[in-house]
């Protein structure tokens, strides 16, 4: 029989997919935990989570938590900085402190063998860190000239700035996780010691842990190691002031650029369980996917681009959408006139075939969310800083699937407001202000990179 | 090591396509992945950048897939997909739920084998376009960007396989022709020029017959000429300035070195690791730790099928000048030719090269990429074992006669200075 290539094959029949069960339960002095355990493969991944973020940072002292998480693993217990990077390194552990504005996180991959060896070493970091003042004067240093070296990304420079001018200098979220040099400058070790006393603590803290061991003997693991810590310790505080986005256009000069980089959007209402499924299908359509109506129109239309997206992206305790991509600098009006053209018309709704299409996609999907260690960690993570319902995993296709046309167009005109939008073009300003002659996108303003963060 | 032994089927279709399947049912998912033996490698002076750009041309639809139907099919099963480009090969690959498998096979064969029908001017107009920006993006407007290139075009002579970036020259790009893009397809998009690894959830009689219904049909092609790796002799150094959009200064040193899985490849891979892949790692230490004269610093051996190079590089502090850097950079490779490495150090490279070995194996679509790479290299797919063997064998005499033969010769020196 000849094959008939015209048709697309069809699925052979419906899928049977258990989301992995998990435990939860609390150390001896009461910090939350959870486990998933995960038997395929020899491998345990751990993450240790401290409920403060660079939004804690105190006025005048920005980036002090990001420097205290390059300052903790410096020396601790009875191990200086090298000894304790090569307890790791001999042990074929992966390790890495990660730190945002919310989240401190210290992650942990480790071969089973050496779970217990590397948990204890992870320990004397969290509990007993050195946090000497050579260490704290070398790390300053190296922080300060990292940030010389981002200065010189257009992306770093696009996004540090979008987020300085949506949320304004008043709310804690506004400010780069990595601080300023200037601020920086002015810190000293007990600074940083101070932040440490404060903040970490079994109350700010959290585990969360997938992968290969009995649950019975990692529970007296975490307990030997973490459980009987006792600190006073104070629940991070931070400005969130509402802020109101003004419709404004930013150029920042970077000299022989041949892209602009452009980010434009507002703030939106933060995570809660009553429109996230309906802004996720939403965006899905609009720009969160290589076939969306955003990179479909700038990238497979025009070729102005190798890549534009969207997204809502969420904190904590606040959230913000918005538009992303690179473009040659001939065509970057065109290109804002296209995705201005885009957020207008996903207000005026989408079509039942491309709901249809978005559902489809994140529901058969779903399963591939939970094919690592790492994975799972940070599904389970997300869960703690967004405080997720528990069967959040086992109602999420039943929650996309109940989202309706009439919900994802109302979610548009709700959350789209491309004439409230702040835009931020970062390129070669000479080129650019032949192309913004008019007050189309926003009130246009020109700044340079130092006159940015003032 | 019994984890690593993965157990594997290989068949051959009577028109050249290598078919390797490996079982994983952990989830209900499986990976398809297709290497194709044509890369940078191949291409031709005033044709750079046309194995990358044709890459972007297969997601343009074929015979019976319309323009963003590829993408589109895949994405509403649940699918993930994308493909790449290397010196060495080019590869494409899709990750679904195992009912949908069949959609994958019939994706792939219909690119394999009916491509050009489905070519048009406007397709290639519009992703010159999209490359070009890419090339923008990722290179010309990136701090450093611009190095790789500037490497290899001064480090392999002008007729070796390795003298011309992936991305290609804007020039080069913008002068692609519908004509260099179909003798493209007709010389290296064959079955015979072809191996799909299939890994995860699948049953393997109904499996075989799936790829035999949907790729037995396309005629064996191709008249790509087998090529040879290139030997090369740098006579004298030789030392490039280039003004970047930057602050910090960097350095790149490059040397000659082995092919992928040579003798001394594995030996001058550890040898990397112990220069600068971990914070005892020697110039790590030395420079950025205790003197603090580098921001950074990487060294890697870069290997493939026609040659090879080990580069190091630094970002020096504000200040700092690059010839100290450079300086301190050969005391190290001496100290280490003369005197040798601890136990120690081959030990954390080792450990840490066995414990990477073992997560790889979590995502059913990198074991495909996997496989596929052992095919191509080693004419094995179950090679897992023999690799790290390879990296387990390695002494401590091995690494200084290593560092000896490559790093005492002519190297490539390039500085990347702030404009002026």
């Amino acid at each position: 029989m000849k094959l008939i290539r015209s048709k697309a094959p069809q699925s052979k029949n419906e899928l049977k997919f258990n989301i992995p069960s998990f435990d939860n339960f609390k150390l001896d002095n009461g910090i939350q935990t959870y486990f998933i355990h995960k038997k395929e493969l020899p491998i345990i991944n751990l993450s240790f989570i401290l409920n403060t973020g660079s939004k804690s940072d105190p006025a005048n002292k920005k980036g002090l938590s990001n420097l205290l998480s390059l300052c903790i693993d410096e020396g601790a217990g009875n191990f200086n900085a090298l000894q304790l990077a090569e307890e790791f390194d001999l042990r074929g552990a992966s390790y890495s402190i990660h730190i945002n504005n919310d989240i401190t996180t210290l992650g942990l991959q480790v071969l089973s063998e050496h779970f217990e060896d590397t948990l204890k070493l992870l320990a004397d970091i969290i509990l007993t860190p050195h946090l000497n003042e050579e260490d704290f004067n070398r790390e300053r240093r190296k922080i300060s000239t990292r940030i010389l070296q981002l200065q010189d990304e257009p992306d770093y420079i696009a996004n540090s700035a979008f987020e300085y001018l949506l949320f304004s200098k008043q709310n804690a979220y506004a400010y780069p996780v990595s601080g300023f040099p200037a601020d920086l400058s002015t810190l000293n070790v007990m600074d940083v010691r101070n932040f440490y006393n404060d903040f970490f603590s079994q109350g700010n803290s959290a585990i969360v842990i997938a992968g290969s061991i009995d649950k019975e003997r990692l529970k007296n693991l975490l307990n030997n190691n973490f459980g009987r810590w006792q600190n006073k310790f104070r629940k991070p505080g931070f400005s969130n002031p509402k802020i109101e986005t003004k419709n404004q256009v930013f150029v920042i000069d970077k000299k022989n650029s041949v892209q602009t980089e452009i980010r434009s959007g507002h703030l939106t209402s933060k995570r809660n369980q009553d429109d996230f499924f309906k802004k996720l299908l939403l965006n899905h359509i609009l720009g969160g996917q290589f076939t969306s109506r955003i990179n479909l129109n700038l990238r497979e239309k025009h070729g102005y681009t190798y890549g534009a997206y969207s997204r809502f992206n969420y904190y904590k305790d606040n959230a913000f959408f918005y538009v992303s991509t690179s473009v040659s600098t001939e065509n970057t009006s065109f290109a804002m006139s296209e995705i201005f053209s885009e957020l207008e018309g996903i207000r005026k709704g989408v079509t039942e075939e491309e709901l249809i299409f978005a559902k489809s996609s994140i529901t058969k999907k779903y399963p591939s969310n939970f094919e690592t260690c790492s994975h799972l960690v940070s599904n389970f993570i997300n869960k703690l800083l967004f405080n997720l319902p528990d069967d959040f995993f086992n109602s999420y296709i039943e929650n996309i699937n109940n989202v309706s046309l009439e919900d994802v167009n109302q979610t548009a005109i709700k959350n789209i407001h491309p004439k409230n939008s702040i835009t931020i073009l970062v390129g070669n300003r000479k080129e650019l202000e032949k192309q913004l002659t008019s007050d189309r996108f926003g009130k246009v303003i020109f700044l340079n990179y130092d006159e940015l963060f003032v | 090591m019994e984890l690593l032994n993965l157990a594997y089927q290989k068949i051959i279709l009577p028109n050249g396509l290598e078919v390797i399947l490996h079982r994983n049912n952990n989830l209900p998912l499986v990976a398809v992945n297709i290497w194709y033996k044509v890369g940078t490698a191949q291409e031709k002076k005033g044709k750079t950048g046309l194995a990358h750009l044709f890459e972007h041309m297969m997601f343009q639809g074929s015979q019976n897939v319309p323009k963003e139907m590829h993408f589109r099919y895949i994405q509403e099963a649940g699918g993930t997909l994308n493909g790449s480009t290397s010196l060495d090969r080019t590869n494409y690959y899709e990750k679904l739920p195992s009912n949908f498998l069949e959609l994958a096979l019939w994706l792939e064969s219909d690119r394999m084998g009916f491509f050009l029908p489905s070519l048009t001017q406007e397709k290639l107009d519009n992703q010159k376009g999209v490359v070009k920006n890419e090339r923008l993006e990722n290179y010309d407007n990136q701090p450093y960007g611009l190095a790789w290139e500037l490497l290899i075009t001064n480090l392999y002579p002008e007729h070796h396989p390795y003298s011309r970036p992936t991305i290609g020259f804007m020039k080069d790009i913008e002068n692609y022709t519908i004509d260099d893009v179909t003798n493209f397809f007709k010389t290296y998009y064959a079955p015979n020029n072809a191996v799909l690894v299939i890994t995860g959830n699948f049953e393997a009689d109904n499996t075989i017959e799936l790829v035999k219904k949907y790729f037995s049909d396309i005629s064996s092609n191709g008249s790509a000429e087998p090529m040879e790796p290139q030997s090369f002799l740098l006579h004298s150094n030789v030392e490039i300035i280039h003004e970047d959009n930057i602050q910090l200064e960097r350095i790149y040193l490059a040397w000659q070195s082995d092919n992928a899985y040579g003798n001394d490849d594995a030996a001058l891979d550890i040898l990397s690791d112990i220069l600068s892949g971990s914070k005892n790692s020697r110039l790590y230490k030395k420079l950025v730790f205790e003197k603090e004269l580098a921001q950074d610093v990487s060294a890697y051996q870069f290997s493939g099928k026609y040659g090879g190079h080990f580069m190091i590089v630094l970002t020096a502090k504000p200040g700092v000048n690059l010839d100290v850097l450079k300086q301190e950079v050969f005391t190290e490779i001496e100290n280490t030719i003369k005197n040798g490495i601890l136990p120690k150090e081959l030990q954390r490279s080792k450990n840490g090269i066995r414990s990477n070995f073992i997560y790889s194996l979590q995502n059913v679509d990198s074991l495909a990429d996997h496989l596929n790479h052992y095919n191509f290299y080693l004419n094995e797919p179950n090679s897992f074992n023999f690799d790290l063997n390879r990296y387990n064998e390695i002494d401590e005499m091995m690494i200084r006669k290593a560092a000896e033969k490559y790093l005492t010769k002519p190297y490539v020196e390039l500085k990347f200075i702030p404009r002026k």
